[in-house]
């Protein structure tokens, strides 16, 4: 043992909180590749945004190859959702969806083309919008 | 965030400009190399103000063309169809919206590109000068225009400019709903009674032509195509997507039963009428597949029709300007309003 701990009194009973508080909840977006959404991967603890930047940096850039972070402080975000909080109505959207179409529009189209023309229209469609 | 221009005197092309040979050199090789570029990177000012007069243009087009389809809410002739059209022009406005959050990162203010639109020193897409009469019009609209827009904006997410790029995937999600709500209701028109297919064939009719120029003029009289291709803030001429445009709805019109007619037009920008009282038009002859190409045929539009009507002197232009007008100025005090609400103390508010 080290010749300081031999020689440290422990003090006794409750301990007084600490007059500089505790540091701050940061959000951590990161992006993966240039061009990509910024996705959350976590939260740091800073005293401030400096602080906050650099551990983000350390702790989530350096697990994956990350281009790109945005580090927010969480009394900065604000949000919705959850519980009574009904966010996408629970009510019959399809209407407002490609989908909601898709079946219908399948259909009618058969009465004027076959099967088959049905389906290479419907391929070179613009599928990768739906 | 960005970097920004000002004044808008600094918001022009200016091809005499001298900009930085190593950073052009590198943003080049940047943009070849498939790469996206930031509102916060360094950018060349003809770059910016180009993929700036693009977004803004959008934006505009966005917002307007919400218009002629806004007129039929009260008038769809079914619950569904209402909600679904509500939607729609729901969607529409919210496009606008992001493309110009998308513009003023590049250095213009949103009241700016909202009073230039309203006193007509920046313009919108040439297509919303037309009328919409009927409710077979909402139908075409939604299938043909909303079906060129999706094949131009699929040109587009290929670009760039990455938060253009990215609010453009997300607006063809949206525009696939469009589309095939479009597509439900031609095909319930042409399904249905001979009144309905006449009503149908009409609107059709009206919105062909529009819809070919929707792609703007040939390549051969289009001045700004080239340094634009080259940053790939466009990435399709326009004959290119013009041919592809036909080749997807030339055939599936004839399917339904729909002709392909070259018609004379009014001004007001419906199909004039002959003295025996029937519409002044005749079949496109040019409309057949031509098997050694595997494209269409087709007849070009009227581009002095084209010139004429984004010129300031089509069917609509006026109203659709006038009602832009007024909005923006029975809409000031909620602005102000909002705006200031904002600005109060916590308590107060
Ligand atoms: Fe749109
Ligand atoms: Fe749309």
């Amino acid at each position: 043992m080290s010749k300081i701990r031999e020689q440290f009194q422990a003090g006794e009973g409750e301990l007084a909180s600490s007059p500089e508080a505790d540091p701050k909840a940061y959000e951590v977006f990161i992006q993966l590749t240039r061009g990509q959404p910024h996705v959350h991967t976590g939260t740091v603890d800073a005293v401030d945004d400096k602080m906050a930047l650099e551990y983000a940096r350390k702790h989530y850039g350096r697990d994956q190859a990350c281009v790109h972070m945005w580090v927010v402080a969480r009394e900065a975000m604000i949000s919705a959702g959850y519980g009574d909080d009904i966010i996408w109505p629970l009510t019959d959207q399809d209407y407002r969806l490609a989908r909601g179409y898709a079946a219908d529009v399948r259909r009618k189209w058969e009465q004027f083309r076959s099967k088959e023309d049905v389906d290479r229209y419907q391929k070179e469609d613009i599928k990768d919008a739906f | 965030m960005s970097a920004g221009v000002t004044s808008s005197e600094e918001l022009r092309i200016d091809w005499k400009i001298q900009e930085d040979p190593d950073r052009m050199a590198a943003f080049q090789a940047h943009i070849d190399a498939k790469g996206l570029v930031e509102a916060d990177d360094w950018m060349p000012h003809n770059y910016r103000v180009g993929m700036l007069r693009m977004a803004e243009h959008h934006a505009n087009s966005e917002i307007v063309g919400a218009l002629p389809e806004g007129e039929w809410i009260t008038r769809a002739p079914s619950l569904r169809r209402k909600l679904a059209l509500v939607a729609k022009v729901q969607d529409e406005v919210g496009h606008g919206q992001m493309l110009y959050r998308t513009s003023q990162d590049l250095g213009k203010s949103r009241d700016q590109m909202l009073r230039d639109l309203v006193t007509g020193k920046t313009r919108y897409h040439n297509v919303f000068n037309y009328p919409a009469p009927t409710w077979a019009d909402v139908a075409m609209i939604q299938w043909l225009v909303d079906g060129a827009a999706i094949l131009n904006q699929k040109s587009l997410a290929e670009g760039s400019y990455g938060p253009y790029v990215r609010t453009m995937k997300r607006i063809n999600m949206e525009e696939a709903f469009h589309f095939k709500s479009g597509e439900d209701m031609v095909l319930t028109l042409m399904s249905g009674t001979k009144r309905q297919r006449q009503m149908a064939q009409e609107a059709f009719d009206r919105w062909w032509g529009p819809c070919l120029m929707f792609f703007g003029p040939p390549d051969r009289e289009s001045t700004k195509t080239g340094p634009f291709m080259t940053w790939r803030i466009k990435t399709a001429t326009n004959d290119t997507l013009r041919e592809a445009y036909v080749d997807r709805f030339a055939p599936a019109a004839r399917a339904l039963g729909l002709n392909i007619h070259l018609a004379r037009k009014n001004p007001d920008g419906l199909i004039a009428v002959k003295a025996d009282g029937t519409p002044d038009k005749i079949e496109d002859p040019l409309i057949r597949l031509d098997e050694s190409t595997g494209h269409w045929g087709f007849t070009q539009p009227d581009w002095d029709e084209f010139y004429r009507v984004i010129g300031g002197d089509g069917p609509c232009n006026k109203q659709r300007v006038a009602l832009r007008r007024f909005s923006y100025e029975q809409g000031r005090w909620v602005r102000q309003a909002v705006m200031g609400c904002a600005g109060l103390p916590p308590s107060r508010n």
